[in-house]
C-alpha cells in the first residue's frame, strides 16, 4: 500500500475515541466514511469499491473528517478531560481500596467515584447533542 | 476473491475494544468474518494484545492481507517476524 501511516493502529485508537465524543456534531457523510476506516478497516481502495468513487475521494473525505474531529478537540478538549478524569478516579480507587476502613464504607466511596466518572460522561454528551458549537 | 485480516471496532462508547478478524474483501459491513484471531484494548494501561499466533500465520501463509493497523499489531506481536522467517526457509 502506498499511503501507509507509520502508526496505522495509535491513528485508529484516536480517531475512533475522539468519533466518540464528536459524533452528533459530523455530518453523514463525514460519519460514513469514518466507519468504514476506522471502526471497520478498510481500505481506501475496498471503500472506493464499494461507494463508486474514486480511492482519492475517498481519501479526501476520510482526511477531511480528521481533521474535522481533531479541529473540534483543539477546542473542546472532551478527550483530553476525560482521560485526565479516568486517570484521577482510577488513581482514588486505588487509594481507596488499600484504605484500612470498613467494607461497607469503603464500597460506598468506590459507588461514589464511579458515579463521578458516569456524571462526566453524561454531560459531555449533552454538550455534544446541542451541536452548534 | 482476497482474504484480509482486519480490526473490527467492538466495545462501549468511550471505550474501544478491537478484535482481529479474517474476512472477505468484498464481505458488505454486516459484521460477519471467517475467524477470529485476537483481540485489542487500547484503553488498558498498557494496551492488551493477544493474537493467535498459529491461526494468524495459517492465515498470511495461505496469502491472507492483513491492513496496515493489523500488520502494526503483529510485528509489534513479533508474528510478522515469525512469518518472514519461515517464509526464508523454503
Amino acid at each position: 500500500m502506498t499511503t501507509h501511516e507509520p502508526d496505522a493502529l495509535a491513528k485508529t485508537t484516536r480517531i475512533n475515541l475522539l468519533f466518540d465524543f464528536y459524533e452528533p456534531l459530523l455530518t453523514e457523510k463525514q460519519r460514513t466514511f469514518l466507519k468504514y476506516y476506522f471502526h471497520d478497516d478498510y481500505s481506501l481502495g475496498e471503500i472506493a469499491a464499494e461507494s463508486g468513487i474514486s480511492r482519492q475521494a475517498v481519501y479526501e473525505h476520510v482526511k477531511r473528517a480528521e481533521q474535522v474531529l481533531e479541529g473540534y478537540e483543539a477546542k473542546l478538549n472532551l478527550l483530553t478531560k476525560h482521560e485526565a478524569m479516568q486517570r484521577l478516579a482510577a488513581g482514588l480507587e486505588r487509594q481507596v481500596a488499600e484504605l484500612p476502613i470498613d467494607h461497607t464504607f469503603k464500597q460506598r466511596l468506590l459507588d461514589d467515584i464511579e458515579q463521578l466518572t458516569k456524571t462526566e460522561i453524561t454531560c459531555v454528551t449533552e454538550v455534544t447533542n446541542h451541536g452548534g458549537i | 476473491m482476497a482474504v484480509r485480516i482486519r480490526l473490527k471496532r467492538m466495545g462501549a462508547h468511550k471505550a474501544p475494544f478491537y478484535r482481529v478478524v479474517v474476512s472477505n474483501s468484498r464481505s458488505p459491513r454486516d459484521g460477519r468474518f471467517i475467524e477470529e484471531i485476537g483481540t485489542y484494548n487500547p484503553v488498558a494501561q498498557p494496551a492488551q494484545v493477544t493474537i493467535d499466533e498459529e491461526k494468524a500465520l495459517k492465515w498470511l501463509q495461505t496469502g491472507a492481507q492483513a491492513s496496515d493497523t493489523v500488520r502494526d499489531l503483529l510485528s509489534k506481536a513479533g508474528v510478522l517476524k515469525k512469518f518472514h522467517e519461515l517464509k526464508q526457509q523454503k
